[in-house]
């Protein structure tokens, strides 16, 4: 099965729990198999990551009917920080590699929308007419979110580093 | 707040913009404090995600629950009218397609096998039962396609970690189908594919390993043959009866005591 660990991967990030993760990416590959004859061009891993993102939407609008409501996304309000570093010691806000938890609850706290363009890029490594194949937004948009979503990355990454600085956590 | 030029920075930096662009772009760095720390920040960030968040490999488990279910879909597939699949499969909840037809049961019970007794959980059996059923997907059967042992045996040579006995037994009734490498317990193991009747068994092997060996048993309805011969363990894997299965390990426990006499 060509992509499944890349399919796994993307459902991870967008699934409430590795269950849910898991029942995702089955109904997903199903879906693909049923839908194979109607796959255009070449680009079957951003056709399946579609897939994953569509049967992760379906989902939780079924949830929602169910009346089951997910906590509610962040608010973007402060996701329009500049990239630019405002700390002038960049040293002390590098993640240690045993602080890897502290990067994916920050990345996990991000809203969808930010979260699924990062990790199409950065983890999945698609150029940006892959990401706007998957998530169904112009190139210009996929732009322009990257750009939100890393700042927001960032200014929540520099965040928790002088919280740690504090002695807060 | 952010130089103008942010959006193309980002876009170099990601590979997306021609070279012409991108030596204008290094230019304008040289030039703006601003565009060169977000170069920074952008490296950094992917050097952390890439460095931190790898979730890694969809776990066997999953791996093999949804090949079961495309083998059904395979199965069910066929004799439906064409127009079938686009109209109602949207609306159709998840586990319709998956549970309708004739193999419910046994998705339901790999299911249950899966889901419900993680404690009886070995990880081997596991990897067995998912190549075993991986093998049955369309083409993924042999590698090599040898009726005769002595192109299957030097195939794994070059392909496997070991060298497992390998003969066709078409007089007895297991025929020599061919061989496959494939992934299992961290090396590559080989695999002698027979078929009996209507059935496939597979046969892996493994460099033995200080561990005991699993007791035959029965996964997902495939029986689950184990045993030990020189230096290698092996496991036949199939739907076939019990008595089928261990005629075809007889066979083999006898070839591996013959050669290592000679």
């Amino acid at each position: 099965m060509p992509h499944l660990n890349a399919a796994y991967r993307f459902a991870r990030w967008l699934a409430h729990s590795p269950g849910d993760a898991d029942d995702l990416v089955q109904e997903a590959m199903l879906r693909a198999f049923r839908g194979f004859d109607a796959l255009r061009g070449s680009d079957v891993k951003a056709w399946l990551l579609a897939i994953v993102r569509n049967c992760h939407s379906t989902a939780l609008k079924q949830q929602q009917r169910r009346g089951f409501v997910p906590l509610p996304e962040e608010h973007d309000a402060q996701d329009g920080y500049a990239m630019v570093a405002t700390t002038p010691d960049p040293e002390s806000v590098s993640l240690r590699r045993d602080d890897e938890r502290t990067l994916e609850r920050l990345m996990s706290a991000l809203p969808e929308e930010h979260r699924e363009v990062l990790v199409l890029r950065e983890i999945e490594d698609m150029d940006y007419r892959e990401i706007a194949t998957v998530t169904n937004i112009p190139i210009g948009t996929v732009m322009s979110r990257l750009a939100r979503a890393r700042a927001a990355l960032k200014a929540r990454w520099l965040k928790e580093a002088e919280g740690e600085r504090l002695g807060v956590r | 707040m952010g130089c103008a030029e942010s959006l193309r920075v980002q876009a170099y930096f990601d590979g997306e913009i021609d070279a012409v662009s991108a030596a204008d772009i290094e230019r304008h760095a040289e030039h703006c404090a601003e565009c060169r720390a977000l170069l920074q920040d952008l490296e950094q960030t992917r050097t952390a995600i890439r460095r931190d968040l790898t979730l890694g490999r969809a776990p066997p488990e999953l791996r093999a629950r949804i090949m079961r279910a495309l083998d059904q879909e395979t199965a069910v597939k066929t004799p439906r009218p064409s127009g079938w699949g686009r109209s109602t499969w949207r609306t159709r909840p998840f586990w319709a397609g998956a549970l309708g037809g004739v193999g419910s049961a046994a998705v339901a019970a790999t299911l249950a096998v899966f889901l419900l007794s993680p404690s009886l959980t070995n990880p081997l059996l596991d990897d067995l039962v998912a190549a075993h059923l991986r093998s049955l997907m369309p083409s993924h059967l042999i590698d090599v396609v040898s009726t005769d042992q002595h192109t299957v045996k030097p195939w794994f040579a070059g392909h496997t970690d070991v060298s497992p006995v390998v003969a066709d037994f078409a007089p007895q009734g297991y025929r020599l189908m061919g061989g496959r490498a494939d992934y299992l317990d961290h090396q590559r193991s080989a695999v002698v594919v027979y078929q009996h009747g209507p059935h496939v068994i597979n046969v892996f092997s493994w460099a033995a390993s200080q561990r005991a060996l699993p007791k035959n048993t029965t996964r997902n309805g495939y029986h689950m043959a184990f045993w030990k011969a020189g230096d290698l363990e092996y496991c036949a894997v199939s739907d076939t009866g019990w008595d089928e299965l261990l005629g075809l390990v007889r066979l083999l426990r006898d070839l591996s005591a013959r050669d290592a006499r000679q």
